[in-house]
């Protein structure tokens, strides 16, 4: 099979998928058994303005005509409007993807460079002494509440150290932020040569960027340790070793036939860590997508929730495919069978 | 097996546990954990040396002290008692929950392995499709559109995990519905639901039952989530995702104790359940470990 057959056939796949996310999101506002025009106008709505949503939601027709009127709205990019600030929800969104997309970035590639290395070696030495302190420190990791790793960083490196700023946010009140070129404070503040503000942004980054990796590692670990020990048992590694080849060559033919499904994995694990990052972002006052949404969802402002539920699911979408056509350019004999 | 010779009952268990045990020191931590919780939630009146919702005007974030072992909150309310109290919310939560994910993901795991063919294919695509919401996000923004109370807090988690239950139980039944036992049962003119919960459930949870652990590790994390966001459950409920929440304002001013000690009792509890899962899955499929 070829890419573009491949992908094709791909997409076409995803249509069902769509249309299911679709339906999920428009039947969120509805299965409470509440008014949706009360939940999506907001409790400071006036009359004309109920109205209004009413009309334009098509609330007096069919749900099927509703739900029409749903999707035609989604696929014209209107994704409504947020009660709270009166703007389009989906400006407000894309607005602060790279706010999150910074904190998630660095936080996956660090959490993939403590988390992969550490699953490799654990498995080399399988229920060995690192094995057994890595596996702890995974479940550890497994089980230790994002907002609350948050809140003892805080303590510790805010409060009793002094080493980090207050958490309050991308850059200190007290710098003046760069000219948006990237959306990403760091980044921004380098490009215009403004050190004050990219030293402050990056000062910004450490802790949350940290309780990222530690919340991304742990599953990292797990996995790579697991598709390592598969590959050990495959009979080429014994092959290798059968044939006398250093360990330290071994080690390469696991690492490099180890690394693509620990890829892909990642590639996964990113769409849920999403929803966990905004957690993150809660505690820092970080200001990206993740906080905009659970304001949204503490405060009922639910056209942002549904939104924001939707824009997630639609980045998954996006991911999973991406993962599927890396896994069919590394192995495109498995195209052919699923 | 012969009655006549075995020792006695007791002895038997215990000796059976200490096997057990040896195999997985992992399980047998996290029974031990989860086993302090559970009797700190049922002697929760007797442990608890305060009120757990009595407030001490005078005493208000006062740290840790003789009277006080876990300082008092913001409102003067005993941080230890309320994280005593906390477990029983914990375990009130988790267990429902996961028996309600139980009560849904057995019965159809069981019946669209068996059955198969298109009912089988839509409910997994229901399911994957499901996949692309990122979980916790799923959680809230349900329970916060129907409505926040406990009991939805409790529904929601019992249906985000029922798939996950599917999942287990469908693949144990897709590898023997086809295995000799089976097929003499249906050769025997048994019932389709005779097949299913008699011949071919005890044989299918063995994968249930390892995921029964992770799930309520699940359920006491995601809930406490909700509550700390102020989602379902609202302050000043002793429970322990609330009070991390009222501890937040205080712990960048130096009042740890408000936040950390909940937090401590929710990362060994839900490490428990992770633990006993962990080793569990590794007692009951051997070939899990040492995958060589």
């Amino acid at each position: 099979m070829t890419l573009p057959a491949f992908l094709a056939r791909r997409l076409l796949f995803s249509i069902p998928l769509l249309v299911g996310v679709l339906f999920f999101t428009f039947a969120l506002v509805r299965i409470g058994g509440q008014d949706p025009v009360a939940l999506l106008a907001g409790p400071t709505a006036t009359v004309q303005e109920i109205e209004l949503v009413r009309r334009e939601l098509g609330l007096d027709q069919p749900m099927a005509a509703q739900f029409l009127i749903y999707a035609q709205k989604v696929v014209s990019f209107d994704l409504g409007r947020s009660w709270l600030s009166n703007k389009p929800v989906l400006s407000e969104l894309l607005d602060r993807v790279p706010v999150t997309f910074e904190l998630m970035f660095w936080g996956v590639l660090l959490g993939a460079a403590i988390g992969i290395p550490v699953g490799l070696r654990a498995a080399l030495r399988a229920d060995g002494p690192f094995d057994q302190v890595s596996r702890f420190l995974s479940l550890l990791g497994f089980s230790i509440p994002t907002y609350w790793l948050g809140l003892v960083m805080l303590f510790v490196f805010f409060f009793l150290l002094e080493w980090a700023p207050p958490g309050m946010g991308r850059i200190s009140l007290i710098v003046s932020p760069p000219p948006r070129i990237t959306g990403s404070y760091l980044v921004d503040g380098l490009l215009t040569a403004n050190w004050e503000a990219a030293h402050s942004a990056l000062s910004q980054l450490v802790l949350p960027v940290v309780c990222v990796a530690i919340v991304a590692s742990a599953p990292i670990i797990k996995q790579t340790r697991a598709m390592a020990l598969e590959v050990l048992g495959r009979d080429y590694v014994r092959l290798a070793r059968a044939a006398g080849l250093p360990e330290r060559a071994v080690r390469r033919i696991v690492w490099r036939n180890a690394l693509v499904p620990v890829v892909t994995f990642i590639g996964t694990e990113v769409t849920g860590l999403v929803g966990t990052a905004s957690l993150i972002e809660y505690v820092f006052a970080w200001g990206g997508m993740g906080q905009y949404g659970l304001h949204a969802i503490t405060s009922g402002d639910f056209a942002v929730v549904q939104g924001y539920v939707l824009f997630l699911a639609l980045f998954s979408v996006l991911v999973f495919l991406l993962v599927d056509v890396v896994g069919f350019l590394l192995e495109p004999r498995s195209g052919a069978s699923g | 097996m012969s009655a006549a010779h075995a020792p006695s009952l007791p002895a038997r268990l215990g000796r059976r546990l200490v096997g057990l045990a040896r195999r997985s020191p992992t399980m047998a931590i996290g029974a031990a954990i989860i086993l302090v919780f559970a009797l700190l939630a049922i002697f929760h009146g007797t442990v608890m040396p305060h009120d757990p919702v009595r407030a001490y005007p005078s005493e208000v974030l006062k740290p840790p002290s003789a009277r006080f072992w876990f300082g008092t909150d913001g409102n003067g309310m005993d941080v230890f008692s309320r994280v005593i109290y906390g477990s029983l919310y914990a375990f009130g939560i988790a267990v429902p929950s996961v028996a309600i994910g139980l009560a849904l993901g057995v019965p159809i795991g069981l019946w669209t392995g068996y059955k198969g063919g298109l009912l089988d294919e839509t409910t997994m695509r229901i399911f994957d499709a499901l996949r692309v919401f990122p979980i916790i996000i799923l959680a809230l923004a349900i329970v916060a559109a129907t409505g926040q109370s406990l009991v939805n807090v409790i529904f929601v988690i019992g249906l985000i995990d029922a798939p996950i239950f599917v999942r287990v139980v469908r693949a144990e039944v897709l590898a023997l519905r086809s295995s000799n036992f089976v097929e003499a049962a249906r050769a025997l003119g048994n019932p389709t639901w005779r097949i299913l919960f008699v011949h071919l459930l005890p044989n299918a949870l063995r994968g249930a039952i390892a995921q029964t652990s992770v799930r309520a590790a699940w359920a006491v994390r995601i809930s406490a989530t909700l509550a700390f966001l102020g989602v379902g459950i609202q302050q000043p409920t002793p429970e322990w995702g609330a009070m991390i929440r009222q501890g937040a304002e205080f712990i960048v001013t130096g009042q740890w104790w408000v936040a950390i000690f909940p937090g401590c009792a929710l990362i060994l509890l839900v490490l428990g359940f992770n633990m006993f899962g962990d080793g569990a899955q590794d007692v009951l499929d051997p070939q899990r470990k040492s995958a060589k």
